[in-house]
């Protein structure tokens, strides 16, 4: 039986987004089923756990497209029943309801809204029955509220495009699919699991999600954070980190919680210094890209952290809260603080689909009751072709949900049948360069409602007395099917070649302005689309002005397009190579995945062998076999004829763009290689760190926590007390970052030490066990191992004597000085980054080096460790081409990093699978009049995006259209006027000053 | 012609990631402005040439308003600088002129703020109707 092609995703997380996304792109259809009736009603971490209030809906942007293009269909409404069959030949079958408004059609004019004749008041504000939820930056949802609909039928005679139907029914449908997808959002936790810190029962006591949800239409202003009771800033506020003080087991800390913490208590901080903010934490977690500078910064801007162990809540005088806490000296309650406002940074909560899921799937639970995944593959479960991806299988932050969209990808594709998505061909464009310039005015009704606020008939006969209009006439849309090929055929009919059509907002409706226009058989350069709906209609009263306003805009437009030129959008050949640097586990990952997809994959080393760090390590902290997996590996690549290694090397140049890269190693024996790669991934990983302190090098007691650990395997370390010190030389103003790997293997070592009935005493600041990890602490805890905390500002000292190790500590828990007495004292150094080579690579390759000296490459801290705009972009091409993989990037985990080169090799599989590739902004790029260009190379200085440079033999300006996101800072830069931008000419630009003005 | 109206012109060099999109939600929540303001859209600040600042008014509008992004939040990370730095040449420029450079402004709006973007035009046009007029609507220049 041959396999069926579609993919049915569950949930709506961000990797079940991303692995659509990717799947549209290599051809295959996704289905995906929203349990909700809109697109993030029931949400994902992204919008409920953002640690910076921003905006991520375009984080959806895509399924919009897919959608539109078909390869995509999003069931509302919908549930998964029941699965039958074998991976390749599932039958999913799925209940759904079709939205009350197909988004596709609906023209948002709003005449529903106004036809409802119910009206009911809703959070203290009048609202109808039909009404739009939240709007969200790209998409207006309208809604019908059931409860107090009476079911008149009124807003659906008004429709005027029949994009709303009242009784969409309940359907039942059978899909047959070749792989599934398990993407449950996130469970975040209730009144009930947040009863101990009286939320829903105590006034004035709110999660930072819904602070982060208000302020995602502002940004985060005054407003969204003011006290629920009576709306005014609360002169104190109180953060707590809920993972941390509540019961075992009922919710779980992921990435985001401390860091988001502090960065809530920065936030209030510095837009109000008169606000008193105490943080209250167990721990500072702090183990992401830049998260320890965050509190720094929050030190400095006077936020009182308070770590303390247990802490309750109360009401004090009516509406404030007060916080009683225990101090360090004790377990009792004894300090409190009142404050008019409390903010709980709450943690995630083991999945409530688990149990049907489990039921239907067959795949089972861990232990914590988060979906159980095979461990080294980053989503498979244990039934074949079902995956389990996100927040579903572990509490986790949204680099590693994002990573997990494309990881997966290859173990998918190998459960698939043929492609069944061609991409739609474009339609023919007419030549219009020999013919004179003739534009036509379509100003939208929007299907009768415009025409209601403003007089079109006067405008249009206005606009058609314009010099340079030479046809104007009213339409009904242009985006929903039906008007697009209306509009279309006029313009065509019309005999115009330059279109201005006057409808609504871009932001939303860009694409559909575009095909219409193509439809039409006209390059889109020779179009201009303007905001009548949102520049005038919707924001103006005076009608007088309103149309001279109009008229303006129209007459700009057109005035602009007079001098517009129609050029063809660029295409680029790319290569199908890959070249890694680097053959430790991270780069070796991503070689086999690549390798074994088929793809030629270079491997380029510096020493005589491949494997980097990981011979060392045997077993991480969770048990899984590494030195097993690393021979697998090994054997792997050794086999796949696709992947050549060469050790020994030194990459000397990199010329090149993204897809087309030229990059020269030379061996030991001063032969010169040459590669042409797509694609770079740069897996150099980092250092060891070493120290000074503590009579490291000098006293062979003394050793770092590698050191012991190879002592150990090696079974030299037999009896005797051992004691730890963690965060040495780190976490201080100096090296402000934690290494992340530390207190696990610290963790890791002691269990086994304690096996041997060996003891440990554990000396610390901050225990950094994120998601199940502090399970192995509560373990060391009960199997003996002895903890002692200190002060950021009180390390503790050694006295060192022949016989013994003497450790000085004051521990901050009860408050006392103890001494410990040991045979051996490991350090904890962490990772230090290979400075030396990242310099190198960072010339080579033009990547930005962070504060700490790691690679900085928004791709793969994506999303908000470098909140970056260019998310907007095509996901896998944010980073242009080369992807930084494992301890290169930042401090991770031999599991992380091995996730990390997986998402790497899937977005580098997406990019080579198309093997011809547009730039990213198709047509509207910026270019060379070779003509005028002196060569001089100011615009290559201001180029944001290194898409220029100098011809060396022609001594002009090129431009790389793949890297140019058509800025036009080039253009102003330029003193001979030879950069343009193709859609923005100079002369053009003045034509529209001067067309505004001429009304 | 435009030097027969009282009605003052301003124009908008809007960039595309923020302010444009600030405008488009101002737009889409129904806030109501001053319509004097009449928007080109660029797709950077850093696009706006000082001599788009100083044709206008020459040629008879009586602000130019530039919107970008906020510093750090720039969609192609520098541009905003570039802007300031250009437009803090053009206010120059225009004082030498004899034009009143409180009639440039810049105003950096975040693309999900669009209630702020309602308020700089209302305030701006009120700063623009106070200082009346713009003399060079009625001189020639060569």
């Amino acid at each position: 039986m041959p396999k069926a092609s579609t993919v049915v995703i569950y949930g709506t997380n961000l990797s079940g987004y991303r692995i659509a996304y990717a799947l549209s792109k290599l051809g295959y259809k996704t289905i995906m089923l929203n349990r909700g009736a809109y697109v993030d009603e029931v949400r994902n971490q992204v919008l409920t756990q953002l640690p910076f209030d921003l905006c991520w809906a375009c984080a959806y942007a895509p399924q919009r497209l897919f959608v539109g293009l078909g390869a995509m269909q999003i069931l509302y409404n919908s549930e998964l029943l029941e699965l039958t069959g074998t991976a390749g030949n599932f039958k999913a079958k799925v209940k759904k309801r079709d939205p009350f408004v197909n988004n596709y059609i609906c023209a948002e004019c709003e005449k529903c809204i106004d036809a409802c004749p119910v009206e009911v008041e809703k959070n203290g504000k009048k609202q109808k029955a039909v009404y739009v939820v939240p709007k969200m930056f790209w998409e207006n949802i309208f809604l019908i509220d059931e409860e107090n609909c009476t079911k008149c039928g009124k807003c659906e005679t008004a429709c005027p495009t029949g994009a709303l139907k009242m009784n969409p029914p309940v359907e039942e449908i059978e899909i047959e699919a070749g792989a599934i997808i398990l993407a449950p959002e996130f469970d975040e936790p209730g009144e009930a699991e947040l009863a101990p810190f009286g939320w829903g029962r105590i006034p004035n006591v709110v999660k930072s999600s819904d602070i982060a949800r208000a302020a995602l239409a502002t940004n985060f202003t005054e407003d969204s954070f003011r006290r629920p009771s009576d709306g005014k800033l609360p002169q104190s506020v109180a953060i707590i980190v809920t993972p941390h003080f509540n019961e075992k087991g009922i919710e779980y800390e992921n990435y985001n919680a401390s860091a988001q913490a502090v960065y809530r208590a920065n936030k209030i901080k510095e837009m109000h210094p008169g606000i008193d903010v105490f943080l209250f934490c167990r721990d500072y977690k702090c183990y992401g890209k830049g998260h320890c500078r965050m509190y720094e910064r929050a030190k400095d801007n006077g936020v009182h952290i308070i770590r303390t162990e247990k802490l309750a809540l109360s009401v004090a005088d009516g509406e404030k809260n007060r916080i009683s806490f225990s101090t360090c000296s004790t377990k009792e309650l004894t300090d409190k603080k009142t404050v008019e406002m409390t903010i709980l940074i709450t943690g995630q909560r083991p999945p409530t689909a688990m149990k049907r899921l489990s039921k239907i799937c067959g795949i089972p639970a861990e232990s914590h009751g988060f979906c159980d995944i095979v461990p080294f593959t980053c989503a498979k479960t244990e039934v074949n072709g079902v995956f389990a991806v996100g927040e579903f299988t572990s509490p986790k932050g949204n680099p590693e949900t994002i990573w997990e969209g494309y990881g997966p990808l290859r173990e998918i594709l190998s459960w698939l049948g043929e492609k069944n998505v061609a991409k739609p061909q474009p339609p023919v464009l007419r030549d219009v360069s020999h013919e004179e310039a003739k534009t036509g005015v379509f100003i939208c009704s929007c299907f009768g409602a415009f025409s209601d606020k403003m007089d079109l008939e006067s405008l249009v006969n206005r606009v058609k007395m314009f010099p340079h209009v030479s046809h104007a006439e009213i339409i009904n849309g242009c985006c929903t099917p039906s008007s697009i090929q209306e509009t279309a055929a006029k313009i065509k009919n019309s005999g115009v070649n330059r279109v201005v059509l006057a409808v609504c907002t871009p932001t939303q409706k860009l694409m559909k302005f575009r095909k219409t226009v193509m439809i039409a058989g006209l390059n889109p350069l020779l179009s201009e689309f303007l905001r009548l709906r949102e520049d005038v209609i919707q924001v103006h009263t005076d009608p007088a002005r309103m149309e001279d306003k109009a008229a303006a805009m129209i007459y700009a437009a057109a005035s602009k397009l007079k001098t517009a030129r129609a050029l063809p959008t660029l295409m680029d050949n790319i290569g199908s190579s890959v070249l890694v640097i680097g053959g430790g586990p991270a780069g070796l990952e991503a070689a086999r995945y690549l390798g074994e997809a088929g793809y030629d994959v270079h491997v380029a080393e510096k020493t005589d062998h491949v494997g980097g760090m990981a011979d060392i390590l045997s077993k991480d902290l969770e048990g899984h076999e590494i030195k097993k997996y690393m021979a697998q590996l090994l054997e792997d690549i050794e086999k796949n004829e696709h992947i050549t290694i060469h050790t020994d090397t030194t990459v000397t140049d990199v010329s090149g763009y993204a897809g087309n890269f030229h990059v020269r190693f030379e061996t030991k024996d001063g032969e010169t290689v040459e590669v042409d790669p797509a694609i770079v991934i740069i897996a150099t990983g980092a250092l060891e760190a070493k120290t000074d302190q503590y009579g490291y090098g000098k006293d062979e007691r003394v050793m770092t926590q590698l050191e012991f650990e190879q002592k150990l395997a090696e079974g030299k370390i037999t009896g005797g007390h051992v004691a730890m010190i963690q965060c040495v030389g780190s976490r201080n103003p100096k090296k402000p970052y934690c290494s992340r790997i530390c207190c696990s293997d610290a963790l890791k070592n002691a269990l086994t030490l304690r096996k041997q009935g060996i003891d440990v005493t554990i000396c610390y600041r901050d225990m950094n066990t994120y998601g199940f990890k502090d399970d192995y602490f509560q373990a060391a805890l009960k199997d003996g191992v002895s903890f002692l905390r200190f002060d950021e500002n009180h390390y503790p000292k050694l006295e060192a004597s022949d016989d013994a190790l003497k450790i000085k500590i004051n521990d901050i828990s009860d408050g006392k000085d103890k001494e410990v007495v040991s045979d051996y004292l490991v350090l904890a150094t962490g990772m230090d980054p290979n400075r030396e080579n990242n310099e190198v690579f960072s010339n080579l390759f033009n990547l930005r080096i962070d504060d700490d000296g790691f690679f900085d490459v928004e791709s793969c801290a994506c999303p908000y460790e470098d909140a970056s705009k260019r998310i907007m972009k095509p996901f896998e091409l944010s980073s242009n081409g080369v992807f930084v993989v494992g301890t290169a990037h930042s401090p991770r985990s031999f599991m992380e990093s091995v996730m990390m080169a997986r998402q790497a090799a899937g977005k580098a599989m997406v990019i080579l699978s198309s093997g011809k590739m547009a730039p990213p902004n198709a047509m509207y790029v910026s270019e060379v009049d070779t003509s005028k260009c002196t060569g001089c190379g100011l615009c290559v200085d201001v180029c944001p995006y290194n898409a220029r440079e100098i011809d060396p033999v022609r001594k002009v300006a090129v431009v790389h259209p793949f890297l140019c996101d058509s800025c036009g800072a080039c253009v102003v830069a330029c003193p001979s006027s030879a950069a343009f931008l193709r859609d923005q000419r100079e002369d053009q630009l003045i034509r529209t000053i001067d067309g505004l003005l001429a009304v | 012609m435009a030097d027969q109206k009282t009605e003052k012109i301003i124009v908008a060099f809007l960039c595309n990631w923020c302010t444009f999109t600030a405008a488009d939600l101002a737009g889409t929540s129904r806030l109501k402005y001053a319509p004097n303001i009449r928007i080109v859209k660029v797709m950077c600040s850093s696009r706006v040439d000082p001599v788009f600042i100083l044709k206008p008014l020459l040629d008879g509008a009586d602000g130019v308003l530039i919107g970008g992004c906020a510093p750090g939040d720039c969609h192609y990370s520098k541009g905003t600088f570039y802007a300031r730095r250009k437009i803090a040449l053009a206010k120059t420029l225009a004082g030498s002129m004899g034009l009143d450079p409180r009639r440039i402004r810049l105003s950096w709006i975040p693309a999900s703020e669009g209630p702020r973007f309602a308020r700089v035009v209302n305030e701006f046009t009120k700063q623009i109707e106070a200082l009346g007029d713009n003399p060079a609507k009625r001189e020639v220049y060569i």
